[in-house]
Formats: C-alpha cells, structure tokens, sequence
C-alpha cells in the first residue's frame, strides 16, 4: 500500500461488482463510458492525485493562503494542479459536453473525484465550486449567460463561487439583506456584504464568476423574496471580452480551523455603488434554484468528508501494521516475548474494523445515489424516473449529514490509533481531523439535514419515496436470504428496516402533532438511525456480492478482500445495528426534556 | 517524422508490495496491479512533441499478454496516433533477445526512421534497445536525456555519462535510442484523450503475421534462463534509519560526524 488516498480494490468492487456501472453503457447516452473506459478515466484520476495533488495537501495546510492589499493568494503549489486538473478536464466531469464538461456518468466521476479530492479537497474546492456555479448556469441561464460564462467555467479558466450567507443570514439564508435594484439596461445593481465565501477571491483564475443571492427592491419577505444573480469579479462585455472591475470587492479572509489551502472570503458588493449583475432565472425563484441544487452540492460535500474518513483509515491501518507496542495479550505474561504490531490488539481491530465498516457503507452508499443520477437522466419511463428522484431526495440528508458527522467520527478513530503520534502536526491525521470538520456545517448544518429529513424527505410525495427506498432495501435482503451464510444477517438487517418503518411513521405522525417540538428534538437520532440502517443495507448487499464469489472461488487477495467484506457487515450488524435499535427506542418515546426544560435551567 | 515507441505493461511498484513466490522462480504475480514502465512515458513524450514539431506519427507497440493492450490504449491516450499489440502464445517466456527479435519483425513491417525505448524497465535489464538496433544494424544512442532533430536525415542526441557529464552525438536516422527519465515532463492522460481511444481496435500481430518462427522466440528460444529469484539477505553494519524526513537528516549528520565523514 504505497498510496494513501482510497482503497483502489474497493472502489473497483463497488463500480464493478456491487453497482455494476457497466449497465450504463447500454444506454446510448453513456454508450462510451464501458468497463475499459472507466477503468482508465478511474485509474488516471488516481496517478494525478497521487502524484500531483496529495504532494499540495500538506503543502496548503502549511502556507494557507494569504490576504494582502484585497489581493488573496494560494498556496504556490496549487498554480501548477490547478493547470493539471484544466488541462486534463477534470472541472465539469459530469457536465455536458456541448458546453465543455464531459458527459462522464455521476458514479464514474465520484470514483475519479474520491482520488482527487482525497489526494486535497481543500484544493479541489477550486474547480468543484466552479463546476457547481457554472451547472446553476446551465440550469437557468439565458442562451447569452451561457455563451458569455459556461464554457469558461466548465473547462475551468474562470472559476466560480456561491455567496449565500451574510453574517445575520446563516442557516436562515431568507433572512439576507443584499439588495438588487434593476437599471434601465436590464441589469442589476447589487449592494450588500457576503462571508464565510470559500474561493470567493484567489490567483488561480483570470475571473471569476459569483452567483449571488439577493433581494429585489420591494420584494417580499423571507425566501419567497430572493433572487438569483451572476456577479462577475471582473464584467464581460457582450462580446465575451473582459470589461472593468466589477467592485467586487474581497474585504478580508478567515483564519480557520482546517483546510487552509481554500481561502474564505468577506466580501463587499458595490461599496462603490458600481456592482453590476444579470438576473439568473426569473426574479424571486431564487431559492427555487437553490433547491434544484443542493443535491448535488450536499452530495459533494458528503463526499469531501468521506474522502477524509477514507483517508483516514488509509493511514491508520498502515499504522497498526507497523507500530511496534506492547505484548500480545495471550503472552502478557511471557517477560520476552516480543512487542507485537499494534494491529493485534482487541481494542486497536475494535477501532480498524468500525473505520473499515463506516467507510465501505459511506462509499457505497455516495456512489450509489450518484448512480440513481444516472439513472434519472437515462431512465425512459416517467414512473422510473421518479422513483429514483424520490430516492436520491431521502438519500440527500444521509450522504451529506449522515456521512459527514460519521466521517469525523471514523478520522477521530484514525488519529486515536497513532496514538501520541496523531495529536502531532508532523503526523496526517492531525490535519485530517481537522480538515473533515467543517463539512458538518457548511452546505446546511448537520443539524438542518436532519430537520430536511423529517420535515421535507419523510412526507415528501405522500411518503412513497421513502416506500421506494425500503423496497430497495428488501431487495438486498431478499438477496442475502438466498445465501445460507448471510441468513442471520439478513434477518437482523430485516428485522432494523421493519423498526425504521415503524420509527418513520411515529416520527412522521409526531411532527404532525401538538408534540412537533419533542420530534424535532429527535430529528437528528432519527437522521442517525436512518443513516445507519443505511449502511447496514449496503454492507449485506456488499457482503452477498463478496460470499458469490468467494463461491466461485477467487485468488488469494482477492479471497482476502471479499473474507473482509464479510467481516464488515458481521461486525456491522452485530457490534452496531443493536444500539441503532435501542436509539430507535428512544425515539419511539420521544421524550420531551430537551423541549420541556426551562430555559433558566440550562444554568450557564 | 515515424517514430516507434516500445512501451511495457510492468507491476507498478507505487501500488504493490512486491512478493516473491514459493518455488523462488519469480514475484508473485496473482494479484497485482499493473501500469506503464515509467521510463517509456517518456520516451512517449518525447515522440509526441517531435511530431509535434516537424509532422509525422506515433505509433505505440508492445509485446505482451492480452492485458498489455490496456498500456497502449493509454498511451494513445496520451496522444500516439496508433497502437499495436504484438501478441502470440509462442512469445511467452521470451528472453530479452526474442523480445528484441519480435519487435524487429514489426519493425520491418513499418517505414520508421526513429524507434524509441525506455532506458529500462522496473523489472527488466535495459537490454532490448541495444540488441534492437543490432540486429536491425541500426545506430543507437543509450540514456539519452536530451533530442533535437536537425533534419530528415539526422538527429542531435544528449546522453548522460558517469560523473554528471554530458555528451552530444550527431546519429543519422534511422536509429535506435533508448530514453533516460527527467529527458521531458510526461504529460497526464486528460479525459479527452481517454474518450478519443475508448472505441479504437488495437491490431494485434502474431508469430504467423510477423513472419517469427515460433521456436526462435519464447520460452524455447530463450538462452538467458532465470535460474533463482530472492531478496539478498541484509550484510552486517548496514543501518536503516527511521524516522521523519528531519529526523533522518539529523542522525545522518550524527553518523557522518562520528565516523570522521564530515567535520
Ligand atoms: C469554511 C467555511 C466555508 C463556507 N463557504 C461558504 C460559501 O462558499 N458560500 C456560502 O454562502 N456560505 C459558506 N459558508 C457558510 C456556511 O454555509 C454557514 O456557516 C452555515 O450554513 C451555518 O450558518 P451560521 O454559521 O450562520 O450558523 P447558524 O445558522 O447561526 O447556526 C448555529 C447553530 O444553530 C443551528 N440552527 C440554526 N437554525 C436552526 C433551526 N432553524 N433549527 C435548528 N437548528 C438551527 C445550526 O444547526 C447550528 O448548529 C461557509 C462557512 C465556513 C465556515
């Protein structure tokens, strides 16, 4: 293990073997995208992360980036990656080709993005964000927008951003004050202070091109009010050539916690009074677009943290290899015998193989909803359409606030097996902790994913999306039922899914009723739980693909991954799936000291 | 410019621990990954930008198993305008001479003035560029680290001596010139290259298309045999140091000082 990114075995098995992204093929739409060329898109991800981008992870972390004279630069190193991720196209991996992306499926391009990310997502935050502004573009731009800015965004010589959030306008972005008055020549005039603008002002890019949400002079309160607009740092003239400053102005950057290679940016809109924008979409429908977003942006998110969690676990297994310390516990008291790996102790395995258990759900699960994309846009009938919309929209909550909160949980782990050793700068996963952290709040806090779940997923279209996901659910157990091994696992993971049922309905009724504060109050246990029946579903389904061809009998290593596989739902099921159902419990009776409790009695 | 690039799938040593096996005949092979001989990216390299400059063609050949096709498609990715397979249960087991011998058939098959190799392979001898040139009767250049084309006629070469020198040659093409690592900076294999290869067929040439006597090559008509394979056991006063980067460089110092090697 030479590479400390992602286990290259498992991103394989789950394309390959449990997903099967090959079926995309068939269709005409991804016809290129066979076994051969995802191979070779995957693999030349992973030599550009390895050797190109992980060099800058510590590189970044170390010199930051810095704010002098409204000037933001970037860790030196990230000038020649960034030239390397434009030059090989990696900005707009699933975007179309018409307007320079590459029309890659979704699941294909998180397998490429779980190397590049993993390799520095700090860094990658540069083109991810891009792509994601410019895909608002596509979405809703005018035939002019698009020509003036898509291409240029989605082959990454300008970048982009996203400015939501003001300093009274957090979570409750239908709070924002930036206003935006029309002018005679049908553009905006924008006034207003942004913050926390991850890449809001950098010299990685000639432009670059904001999407802004403000409020149209006169336009109703709270987020029925907002608007959409494109803001460019410098503006573009009509005929595609750059025209003068566009008092855009970056007033300062945030000292952080973690990834430091990614600067985060106060900035000042029309200080001058000479901020101009174009509407993006129709006036008022801009947090509709959001919406329309935020799937894929949560999606990315859980997706950086994972890639942490991954990571993490890369380092620490490695670790537990070689860490000499301590006796093996069956010769305690054998005064020589040898000092073992730490690999053989009960509590070190303990920590391994829950990290192992975590990240394999977590990709599994990531690259799963990517392919229910894939399937939404090749999907013919309507009905099939749908059904995977619906899944992706209860998955959303998990993949971001599920993942994230799980991953740090898995680094933490990781930096408690190098023991001393992790709390030390010069060690990985001191910035690892550190780095995955922030994807708890940013993107809607974890918090706000769990109140998504409860109150937009679980009711969404009369409940028949989260119908659809336990019936995908049944499936993979039905599956698992039909191999004499993975019997009892299946019915533990049946008898957890029937539990969710239940818990599901209890928490959809109690949201409904005069206890609605006391659900809310277990609108994150209840994320949680979901979360982890989630992953026990996809370590069976992981587990029924490994025991069929472990039948068929598989070489040595490969015998070795699948045996693990195995292990991982055993453990899975066992070790963890009985305190889901005890928080299940808890949740059925929603106890009301959270909500009940006087204020004055929090002390403090 | 036709320019003859001769790449090798070998176990890409950034991605294995490498193994021997039980009978010591050889690595243990079962479960490895594979990726190109990192030398022959940049002979790779080399002839794109030539033919970027004066015209011309890549083409990528390998000898190998069905797998091999995966190292050519790649580096067509990376811009060669073709690709060939030579491919042949015969060619099994060949030793560096027949694999010599196999590329020199295909070699002749084309109208090629310059066949580029890498200096070496992870796992090879760094012999298969001589012995191609001889037995074309070719020139050849070894560890060239710099190439300039001076007309259709000639080249300029830089190669890379003992002792950190430098010497230039003057070759008349055709030739033969097997390529040192640093001699470029390989470029990446970018999405659009990856696409434009995906649906391509890699012809691949046998024993009977070549015109080889299956007995010359292969097993059968290798004289080089491998006889043992085995890591050789650590000698006495050889020190491994551990540590972090710093830390090392401080007890290298140490060790420096204490045995009177710097003052
Ligand atoms: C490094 C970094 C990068 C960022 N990048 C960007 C960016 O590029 N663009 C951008 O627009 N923003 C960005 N943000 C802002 C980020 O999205 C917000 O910080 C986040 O949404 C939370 O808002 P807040 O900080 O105001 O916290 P608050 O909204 O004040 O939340 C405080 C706490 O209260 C909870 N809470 C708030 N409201 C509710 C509620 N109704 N019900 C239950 N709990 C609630 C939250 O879960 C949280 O725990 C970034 C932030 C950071 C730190």
């Amino acid at each position: 293990m030479a590479q400390f990114i992602a286990d290259r075995r498992d991103i394989e098995f789950v394309l390959h073997e449990q997903l099967q992204v090959e079926k995309l093929s068939k269709h005409e739409r991804f016809a290129e995208f066979n076994k051969k060329t995802v191979d070779m898109i995957v693999n030349e991800a992973r030599n550009l992360a390895v050797k190109e981008i992980l060099p800058t992870q510590l590189l970044g972390d170390q010199e930051g980036c810095k704010f002098e004279n409204g000037k933001v630069t970037v860790p030196e190193s990230f000038h020649r990656a960034y030239e390397i991720i434009k030059e090989g196209e990696w900005v707009a991996m699933p975007e179309s080709l018409e307007w320079g992306g590459q029309g890659m499926p979704m699941v294909v391009s998180l397998a490429a993005s779980d190397y590049l990310v993993g390799a520095n997502y700090a860094f990658m935050m540069y083109p991810g964000l891009t792509q994601g502004a410019g895909k608002l573009i596509e979405a809703f731009g005018t035939d002019k927008q698009k020509e003036l800015f898509l291409k240029k965004m989605f082959t990454g010589e300008w970048t982009g951003t996203m400015l939501l959030t003001e300093p009274e306008a957090g979570s409750d972005v239908g709070a924002l004050t930036t206003s935006a008055v029309k002018n005679s020549d049908g553009t905006y005039s924008i006034s207003g202070s942004k913050i926390f603008i991850s890449s809001g002002e950098h010299d990685l890019a000639e432009n670059i091109i904001h999407p802004v949400l403000a409020r149209i002079e006169g336009a109703p309160a709270g987020t029925k009010g907002i608007s959409l607009f494109l803001v460019p740092k410098i503006w573009v003239n009509d005929d595609g050539s750059l025209g003068e400053f566009n008092d855009v102005v970056c007033t300062g950057i945030e000292e952080k916690m973690g990834i430091h290679g990614n600067v985060t940016c106060s900035i000042s809109l029309g200080g001058k009074g000479e901020c101009k924008g174009t509407l993006l979409g129709e006036e008022n429908k801009g947090m509709r677009a959001m919406f329309l977003m935020m799937n894929e942006a949560r999606l990315l998110v859980g997706l950086q943290g994972f890639t942490c969690a991954s990571t993490a676990y890369m380092y620490a297994v490695n670790y537990a290899r070689q860490r000499l310390q301590g006796k093996h516990l069956l010769k305690m008291r054998d005064e020589n015998a040898p000092s073992v790996p730490i690999i053989q102790h009960p509590d070190v395995r303990r920590q391994l193989i829950t990290m192992k258990a975590y990240v394999e759900g977590m990709r599994s699960l990531i690259y799963y909803v990517g392919m229910c994309e894939d399937n939404v846009k090749v999907e013919k009938s309507a009905k099939e359409k749908e059904k995977y919309q619906g899944i992706i929209d209860v998955l959303i909550p998990i993949a971001k606030g599920y993942v994230t909160d799980k991953a740090f949980e898995v680094c933490n782990h990781g930096l408690q097996i190098y023991g001393g050793y992790g709390y030390i700068k010069e060690y990985p996963l001191e910035q690892l902790v550190r780095d995955c952290r922030i994807t708890m709040i940013y993107e809607g806090t974890n918090g706000i994913q769990a109140m998504d779940l409860l109150g937009r997923k679980l009711g969404l279209n009369k409940g028949k999306p989260v119908m659809d996901l336990l019936g995908e659910m049944q499936a993979s157990i039905a599956a698992a039922r039909e191999i004499e091994d993975l019997k009892e696992l299946a019915d533990l993971v049946q008898e957890a899914v029937n539990k969710l049922g239940e818990v599901g309905l209890h928490m959809g009724a109690s949201a409904m009723s005069p206890d609605v504060m006391k659900a809310f109050a277990f609108a994150y246990p209840f994320m949680e739980v979901t979360g982890d029946i989630v992953m026990a579903w996809m370590l069976l389904w992981r587990a029924t693909v490994a025991a069929h061809k472990l039948e068929k009998g598989a070489r040595k290593k490969d015998a070795a991954f699948y045996e693990g596989q195995l292990k991982s739902a055993e453990f899975f099921v066992h070790s963890i799936l009985p305190t889901t159902m005890g928080k299940c419990n808890a949740i059925l009776t929603t106890n009301g000291a959270a909500v009940e409790i006087m204020e004055d009695s929090f002390g403090g | 410019m036709e320019i003859l690039v001769c790449v090798k799938r070998v176990p890409d040593t950034s991605e294995n621990e490498i193994e021997i096996n039980k009978d010591g005949s050889d690595i243990e092979r079962d479960d490895l990954v594979y990726s190109v001989n990192e030398w022959d990216n940049y002979a790779v390299e080399e002839a794109i930008q030539i033919r970027d400059n004066v015209g011309g063609s890549v083409t990528v050949v390998s000898v190998g198993d069905e797998d091999a096709e995966e190292v050519v498609r790649r580096e067509m990715a990376m811009g060669a305008d073709k690709g060939i397979l030579l491919s042949d249960n015969a060619f099994e087991g060949s030793d560096g001479r027949g694999i010599a011998n196999i590329l020199k058939a295909e070699v002749e098959k084309g109208k090629y003035d310059l066949v580029l190799t890498g200096a070496q392979a992870d796992d090879g001898a760094g012999q298969v560029g001589g012995m191609l040139a001889a037995m074309l009767d070719w020139p050849y250049a070894s560890l060239v680290n710099s190439l300039e084309v001076v007309d259709d006629k000639t080249i300029k070469v830089g190669r890379e001596i003992a002792g950190g020198n430098l010497e230039m040659n003057e070759i008349d093409l055709p030739c033969v010139l097997s390529i040192q690592t640093g001699i470029n900076e390989p470029r990446y294999v970018g999405i659009r290259g990856i696409r434009k290869v995906a649906s391509i067929d890699i012809p691949v040439h046998g024993a009977g298309d070549l015109g080889i006597t299956p007995e010359s090559v292969g097993e059968s008509g290798a004289k080089v045999k491998r006889i043992d394979y085995f890591t050789p056991e650590l000698g006495e006063g050889a020190e491994i140091l551990e540590g972090s980067t710093d830390e090392i460089i401080e007890k290298l110092i140490e060790l420096l000082k204490a045995k009177g090697g710097i003052k």
